[in-house]
This record gives structure tokens, C-alpha cells and sequence, in this order.
């Protein structure tokens, strides 16, 4: 045949032919073998590159609404991740650990006088610099939230048991509750391991983006004072005295009933408000609860003319209506919003505090939208 | 079988399985990708070979049934291929097997169809079920169908002989168990010896092309909330979806496949006539080349690239920004990482025909956004509760807000020259703005990088321009030629903006695909 004739007709030379191509191959798969620790590297280093970069897209679409575009925290919200703390950075760590290592040396009887004089001169040195730091962070204790610059780690303040990175994703995977001495809000949980909207691999990326905010021994000063929140430490509750505290109650008749014998503070009611009790965290975004601005007006004009309301309140007043939302947040719902306020403000609430929440809530009463 | 050592078909680990593969098995990427190019070339050969029969009439009497029984092949080794599409499990994986197993959603009637579709996909998506069912036709049944079938087909082959070359018989005589002895050709050396080099030269080839040339692909873990742009069916199912879009899904997504395969078998018992000879074939011929070109013609229409009209703004994106997929990647994405240097660059720097205008073209711009706008003029943004905004400046950066990216001011400045690689991609951007001059009327474009952490940059993409009146995908024209703008109640062109963007890791490492 013709294209037999093309290809080696004598059968020593297909022979040949096929012990060389089968050389040829050897060697190229050797070659590959030989370069595969390098490829292997350099596709893990290009896949956490591209890990972060879709971290980066999934955490401006879900996480900065809380955490802040820069991830420094949002007061009343959430803590800051770009953050020293999180890190575990200890801006007197290296000042420390030199400074024990020369004083085990001082301790050292084998030590020359001669040293020793040096040294002291190095730890005065030494103390100088570490009241130079302590001053420039002085002003952090303004920043809302738990930090000490004696115990700089977060990890190490919560005892955990393993590493950064299982801390953030399993925080992803089950999110936060809410506390009267914790957060106003939770966080939701994100993966769905945790019944959460994500797949596994979307919370990975998020996780290695926060962690690619380390910049190791490179923390300042001016990172730390740059975070607007830090982490809520939890009240012990071994220290919270029980009954020298009269709260409101979910009574809603009772509590109209004796309210008007409280003054409320619209001031004071703002910090609240936005700040201990978190309200802001959910009333400043539509699409989660009714905004605060204009609820007032809301009240009055809407709310009041529900028959739906009217039959759940003691009296027609907006002060009344607010009283029996804030304590009894799921007895109605404003549509179309779902049943997601925390429904314990009866029991951390004292008349006064409720007072000043309905103060300050009267006097946001801009247009209706 | 090595690569099944490291595989577990679920959605949950699938995956990270296949990063291991490439990450952490050594020679891992190599049998991947060999894996690969030895099934897209059985593919191809199989094809080839089912087609060199045909050109010879090797299908006749007495070979009918060993021609059917090549068909069956021909159809499973797609499947093979086909069902070992899905378990990477990335986006290319579950776009390309959710068109292929929608067409056989198709199937009249509809409880057919949809038992059909839930039977090999699990459920009404492909998920975990979907995922098992694949693997084990691509690891068991598919491949147990075919080795039966291969011993068919071989046996028919034995039984028969190899066809002789038409011209060397009298027509309608089959001489191939009749070939003088000596000029018979042995199994024993001479078949053996040529199959054992064969194999060992096609198997060179094939590392030799995988180790410069061709890479299996690995694109993003499969999301089935997000359809990338466009997907399409593995390129030996394209003329089904080209025929899919001439009309009707059962027609020509069920009926036309299952005709032209009823078509392949009966062939042979259809043409009867006794001449292997060419000359004595011309209709045969004839309708072998127009089955053949309507294949190659339908698997064109096929492409995402034909009879899909995406709006300009998102055809323009798409090119800037897309993530890799099919070969191709936004234009954005392989520039150095040190030419994205942080600033606000806009397409005006590069839509003026002197490049020594460029810097007052962006001053103009910037003069343009940061002037007043009359109340009576729409804003894109309206947010309830905030004035609307004075400036376009302005209206822009609210939009901006909403994609979570903060500006305090929007100040143009010109692309920088020691970054010649993204001049020339705001530059293609320009020009594919002034491509779609009529569609985005008075349109311009913007490009923002920012530093979002050490080693990561994201850069914004959008596009600023006037609604005009678009019917299926065309702009309409008036009377003077001009496209026809869209007016609000006030009688004011509608503004329009579109902004994307994507982040790019120093790491990341995105090549220019070969040939752009």
C-alpha cells in the first residue's frame, strides 16, 4: 500500500523509529519531573493570589457594609479586621523580649561588672523607648471596643485553640450572636456549612484576603489608631449584679401606664441608640430594617391608621406604639421585613433608657421618602 | 486510573481536588492534561475514521453491520468525553454539561423529557447526584458499553478483513479474504510492529504538545448562581446548539440529532448499490460533503459569538474585564502590575485624533463633570432622602459608592507613559467606545485603580453615556440619520452608567492568551 510504503516498510526500521520515540518520551516526561516542585509552587503561589483577588470581589459585595470598605470597622457595627490586634501584633515585643534577655544576663553571676554598667545603661534606654510607644498609644483608648496594648493579641485574649485562619472562617461558617454585653447585632452565619448563602471555597477566599492584611513585623502605630473598632470584650457575667436593675418588661399597658413619669433625654436616647444598643446597625439599611430617618412621621401617619396596629396597642399614641415595637419587635411586622430584631430589649431596657430611646426617636421626623 | 486515585466525585470536594492535582501531585498537571488531549484526539480520530469509511464505501456489503456497530462507538466515545466534561467541577464543567443536558430536557413529551433530565442529572440542577451519576458513566458504564461494542466492531472486522482500496477490486466483488499470499499483509510482525510504533509516535506527539503547547483547562469552582458570558457546549456537541438556535428546542435540539444518527445507521442498507468507486458514487458523495458542511456550518452558529447580542456597554466590559474562560481573558487583567499605577484614567485621553491634545481632551472632561447640572436633569443616582447631586462628579462617585468603592473627588489625569501596556488597553478602550459611538450615544469611559492592600489592586471600569432607542440589539435611527435619544418627561436625555470591577494579586499571573 502506498502509505505503508510512506512509513518504514523493513521492520527494523519501525523498530528504530519506535525505541527513539519511546527515548524521546522518557526524557521529556524526566524533564517534567524534574521541573514539577517548581510548577507545583508556583501554581499554589498563583492560585492564593487569585484566591485573594476573589476574596477581595466577595468581601466589597458582603462584608464592608459592616466591617467597612477598608476593613477597619464600623463603630457600633463591627471590629476591624485590618487591624494590629487581629494580627497579634506586639508593638512592645521587640523592646520586651530584649529587655528580658538582659536581664537574664544581669542575673547571671558570671557577668562583668563591665557589662553589667552597659547594660543598665541599655534598659534605661530601653524603658524610654517603650514610654515613647506607650504614649503615642495612648490615644487608642478612645477608639470604641477592648484593646490593651499589654495583651495584643485577640487570639490570645480569647484562649483559642488553633490557628488565625480557623479562627476567621469558622467565624464565617457560624457568624455572632447578639448580647446585651455583646454586639447589638449578629452577624449572619455566611457559609453554607453553617446554613449560610457562600460555598466553602468562596468563605477560603474571604479568609485568605483578610489574612493577606498582615503586614507581620511592618505594623505602626498609625495602623492601630487608624482601626475605628475594636472587638467587644463579653461582661463577665459573674460580675453583673442581678436585681438592683428594674427593667421595662414586655407588659406593653403597664408600661405606657408608667412612662410619663420618666423624662427622656433625645441626647442620650442617640447614644443608645447607635452605640450600646446597636439599633443603627440594622435601621440604617432599607433593604434589612425601616430606616430610622422619618420614623416619626411614620408612626403618625402610617402606622396609627393600621387597624392591625390599633388593636395591639393600650392607647393611639406614637409613644405608645414605639414602646410595644421595641419590646414586642414580632407582634407586628412592618412588610415586608422578616421577624430579625432581637426581642430582649424588655429585659435590658430600664424606663429611663426607654425614654430616652422614644425621645430621641420622636425627633426623626423628616418627610416620608 | 492514577487520576482517579485523588478524585472524589462531589461538589463539595471535587474542586479542591483537582487544585491538589495541580498543586500538590507530582507529574499531577501532566496526566491531567494528557488525559485531556488523548480524549479531545479520540474524539477527533474516531470521527476521522468513521469518515475515511465513508469516503471509501468501506461500509458495504458485506460490512453494513460493522459500520452500525462503529456508529454505537462513535456515540459513546462523545459520551465518554462529554461525561468526563462535568467533574472538574468548574464554571467551563458545569456550563457545558448544563447546555448538553437541557437539550435532553427536550425530549417529547414533556414527562418524558423532564424524567429524562432528572434522571441524569439528579435533580432539577446538577448538584451532588448530578456530579456521582457523571463519574460513574464516565468511569463504569460508558466505558464497559464500549469495550462490548469494541469487541463487536473488531470482531465484524476479523470476520471481514480490511476493505482493499476501491480501485484495486472489480466492482462488487469483495477481495479481501481472497488477497494472493503473497502479497497479504501479517499480523505477526508486520500489523504488530507498525501498531507498536504507531503507538509510540502518537504518544510523543502528545507529550510533546502537552508539555509546550496545551494545557487542560481549570477555570473558577463552579457557581450555578452565575451563567458566565458566553458558554458553550464542548465543541463536538456545537452543531446541536448552532441547530438549537434556528427555532424550536424539540425540532432541532431532539429530532434533528436523533434523525441524523437513525440517518448514520441505515445508511449502508440504504445505499445499496454495489460500486466503491467514486465516479459510480456522485450522489452519495453529494450528500456525504452537504451533511458534512451543514455540520461545519451549524457548529459555527454554534459559537457565543454568533446570533448572541449583548447590549455595547456589556459586550465592552466583558472584553476589559472577563475572567479566564475559553482561552481568552480581559484585556485588563494580563497588564504588569506595576503599570497599574493608582490614579482615575479615562478613554477622552485617547479618542482625540492628535495625541498632543490628549492632556487638555482630559481637562475638558473634568471641566465637563464638575460643572453644574440644572435641576430638571436626571441623575442615575436616586437614592431616597439625599438631594440629587450638583455635578456628574458627584452623581458618578454615588454610583461608586454603591460598588463600595469611596472617592472623595473624580480628577482625570493622563495615562501614565512608562505604562505603555495600559495605554494601550485604555486605548482599545476608547476605540471600542467609538466603535459603538451610535449605541452609546456621546459615550466615554473611565478607569480607576486603586491600592486595596500590599499586593492587590482593583481597578474600576465604567461607562458613562446618553439612552438612545434600541430594538433587538440595533440602534434605531430618525429621519436625519441621527440614533434616536431617549427623553424623560422633561424632554432630557437619560443618562446611563455601567461600572464593573475586578481585582488583580501581583501573583496572579495572567498570560496574554497566544495570538492577541
Amino acid at each position: 500500500m502506498n502509505l505503508q510504503g510512506l512509513i518504514f516498510q523493513k521492520i527494523e526500521h519501525r523498530i528504530i523509529a519506535g525505541t527513539v520515540a519511546f527515548l524521546a518520551m522518557m526524557a521529556i516526561i524526566g524533564w517534567i519531573a524534574i521541573n514539577e516542585p517548581g510548577r507545583m509552587a508556583s501554581f499554589e503561589q498563583q492560585y492564593l493570589a487569585r484566591s485573594i483577588e476573589r476574596g477581595a470581589g466577595l468581601f466589597a459585595s458582603n462584608c464592608t457594609e459592616c466591617h467597612g470598605t477598608d476593613g477597619r470597622g464600623i463603630v457600633g457595627r463591627a471590629p476591624g479586621l485590618n487591624s494590629p490586634y487581629l494580627f497579634g501584633h506586639d508593638f512592645y515585643g521587640a523592646i520586651d523580649r530584649e529587655t528580658s534577655n538582659l536581664e537574664a544576663e544581669l542575673n547571671n553571676p558570671n557577668t562583668t561588672e563591665e557589662r553589667r554598667t552597659e547594660i543598665q545603661t541599655r534598659l534605661t534606654e530601653l524603658q524610654t523607648e517603650r514610654a515613647a510607644i506607650g504614649q503615642r498609644l495612648a490615644t487608642v483608648s478612645t477608639i470604641p471596643g477592648y484593646y490593651d496594648p499589654e495583651s495584643p493579641s485577640r487570639l490570645t485574649n480569647l484562649a483559642w485553640g488553633s490557628t488565625l485562619y480557623n479562627f476567621v472562617y469558622t467565624t464565617l461558617v457560624h457568624g455572632r450572636p447578639a448580647s446585651s454585653s455583646y454586639w447589638g447585632q449578629p452577624m449572619a452565619a455566611w457559609i453554607q456549612t453553617g446554613g449560610g448563602p457562600l460555598r466553602p471555597d468562596e468563605g477560603q477566599d474571604i479568609v485568605n484576603y483578610i489574612l493577606n492584611w498582615d503586614k507581620g513585623e511592618d505594623w505602626t502605630v498609625e495602623d492601630l489608631l487608624a482601626v475605628n473598632q475594636f472587638p467587644i470584650r463579653p461582661v463577665d457575667p459573674a460580675t453583673v449584679v442581678s436585681g438592683d436593675v428594674e427593667t421595662v418588661g414586655t407588659d406593653v399597658a403597664a408600661i405606657v401606664a408608667e412612662l410619663p413619669s420618666f423624662q427622656g433625654d433625645p441626647q442620650n436616647g442617640m447614644t443608645l441608640y447607635q452605640g450600646a444598643l446597636g439599633c443603627l446597625g440594622c435601621h440604617a439599611n432599607a433593604q434589612i430594617a425601616p430606616l430610622t430617618d422619618g420614623t416619626w412621621t411614620r408612626v403618625q401617619e402610617v402606622r396609627l391608621q393600621d387597624p392591625a396596629v390599633q388593636a395591639l396597642l393600650p392607647e393611639q399614641t406614637g409613644e405608645a406604639y414605639l414602646a410595644f415595637s421595641i419590646v414586642l419587635p414580632h407582634d407586628y411586622l412592618v412588610p415586608p421585613y422578616g421577624p430579625v430584631m432581637t426581642a430582649t430589649f424588655g429585659a435590658q431596657l430600664t424606663y429611663q433608657d426607654l425614654a430616652d430611646l422614644i425621645a430621641y426617636l420622636r425627633s426623626q421626623d423628616q418627610p416620608i421618602q | 486510573m492514577l487520576l482517579m486515585v485523588w478524585y472524589t466525585p462531589s461538589p463539595e470536594v471535587a474542586y479542591s481536588n483537582m487544585l491538589a492535582i495541580m498543586s500538590n501531585v507530582p507529574l499531577g498537571q501532566f496526566m491531567r492534561d494528557l488525559h485531556r488531549l488523548g480524549a479531545e484526539a479520540m474524539v477527533i480520530i474516531v470521527t476521522l475514521h468513521m469518515l475515511r469509511t465513508f469516503l471509501t464505501a468501506s461500509y458495504k456489503k458485506p460490512r453494513q453491520f460493522t459500520w452500525a456497530s462503529g456508529v454505537v462507538l462513535v456515540i459513546l466515545t462523545y459520551f465518554l468525553s462529554f461525561s468526563g466534561y462535568l467533574l472538574p467541577w468548574d464554571q467551563l464543567a458545569l456550563w457545558a454539561v448544563t447546555i448538553g443536558a437541557s437539550m435532553i430536557e427536550a425530549t417529547p413529551p414533556e414527562i418524558v423529557g423532564t424524567n429524562l433530565n432528572l434522571l441524569l442529572r439528579g435533580g432539577p440542577d446538577i448538584g451532588a447526584n448530578g456530579l456521582l451519576r457523571f463519574y460513574l458513566l464516565h468511569v463504569l458504564l460508558v466505558p464497559a458499553l464500549l469495550f462490548v461494542f469494541t469487541g463487536v466492531h473488531y470482531y465484524k472486522v476479523i470476520l471481514h478483513g480490511h476493505s482493499l482500496p476501491p480501485k484495486e477490486e472489480n466492482i462488487g466483488e469483495d477481495t479481501a479474504k481472497r488477497v494472493p499470499l503473497d502479497k497479504r499483509v501479517y499480523f505477526i510482525p508486520d500489523i504488530l510492529s507498525s501498531e507498536v510504533l504507531w503507538i509510540g509516535v502518537t504518544s510523543l506527539i502528545l507529550i510533546v504538545l502537552v508539555t509546550w503547547f496545551f494545557h487542560a483547562p481549570l477555570e473558577n469552582h463552579a457557581n450555578p448562581q452565575s451563567t458566565p458570558l458566553g458558554t458553550t457546549a464542548p465543541w463536538y456537541f456545537l452543531w446541536i446548539q448552532g441547530a438549537l438556535k434556528l427555532g424550536d428546542k424539540v425540532l432541532w435540539g431532539i429530532i434533528f440529532p436523533t434523525v441524523f444518527l437513525v440517518f448514520l445507521f441505515v445508511w449502508p442498507y440504504v445505499d445499496t448499490a454495489p460500486s466503491r468507486r467514486w465516479a459510480h458514487r456522485r450522489i452519495q458523495l453529494t450528500v456525504g460533503f452537504v451533511i458534512m458542511s451543514t455540520l461545519v456550518i451549524f457548529s459555527y452558529m454554534g459559537l457565543s459569538e454568533f446570533g448572541v447580542v449583548n447590549s455595547a456597554d456589556v459586550t465592552i466590559m466583558h472584553h476589559l474585564t472577563m475572567e479566564p474562560a475559553h482561552n481568552h481573558m480581559g484585556i485588563l487583567r494580563p497588564v504588569p502590575y506595576e503599570e497599574l499605577v493608582p490614579g482615575q484614567y479615562t478613554s477622552r485621553e485617547f479618542a482625540v485624533e492628535d495625541s498632543r491634545e490628549a492632556a487638555s481632551a482630559v481637562a475638558a472632561l473634568n471641566a465637563e463633570i464638575d460643572a453644574e447640572i440644572g435641576a430638571a436633569i436626571p441623575r442615575f443616582m436616586n437614592i431616597e432622602g439625599i438631594p440629587p447631586a450638583a455635578t456628574l462628579d458627584e452623581d458618578i462617585r454615588l454610583y461608586m459608592e454603591t460598588q463600595h468603592l469611596p472617592l472623595t473627588d473624580l480628577n482625570f489625569v493622563t495615562a501614565p507613559d512608562a505604562a505603555p501596556e495600559l495605554r494601550a488597553v485604555l486605548e482599545e478602550f476608547a476605540h471600542e467606545i467609538e466603535l459603538h459611538e451610535d449605541e452609546l450615544y456621546h459615550g466615554w469611559g473611565g478607569v480607576i485603580i486603586t491600592e486595596v492592600q500590599d499586593g492587590l489592586k482593583r481597578i474600576d471600569v465604567f461607562i458613562y453615556w446618553q439612552d438612545v432607542v434600541v430594538e433587538n440589539g440595533k440602534v434605531v435611527y430618525g429621519e436625519d440619520g441621527e440614533p434616536i435619544v431617549r427623553l424623560d418627561e422633561n424632554g432630557n436625555p437619560i443618562p446611563r452608567l455601567n461600572a464593573q470591577h475586578i481585582f488583580i494579586h501581583r501573583d496572579s499571573q495572567y498570560f496574554a492568551a497566544p495570538g492577541t
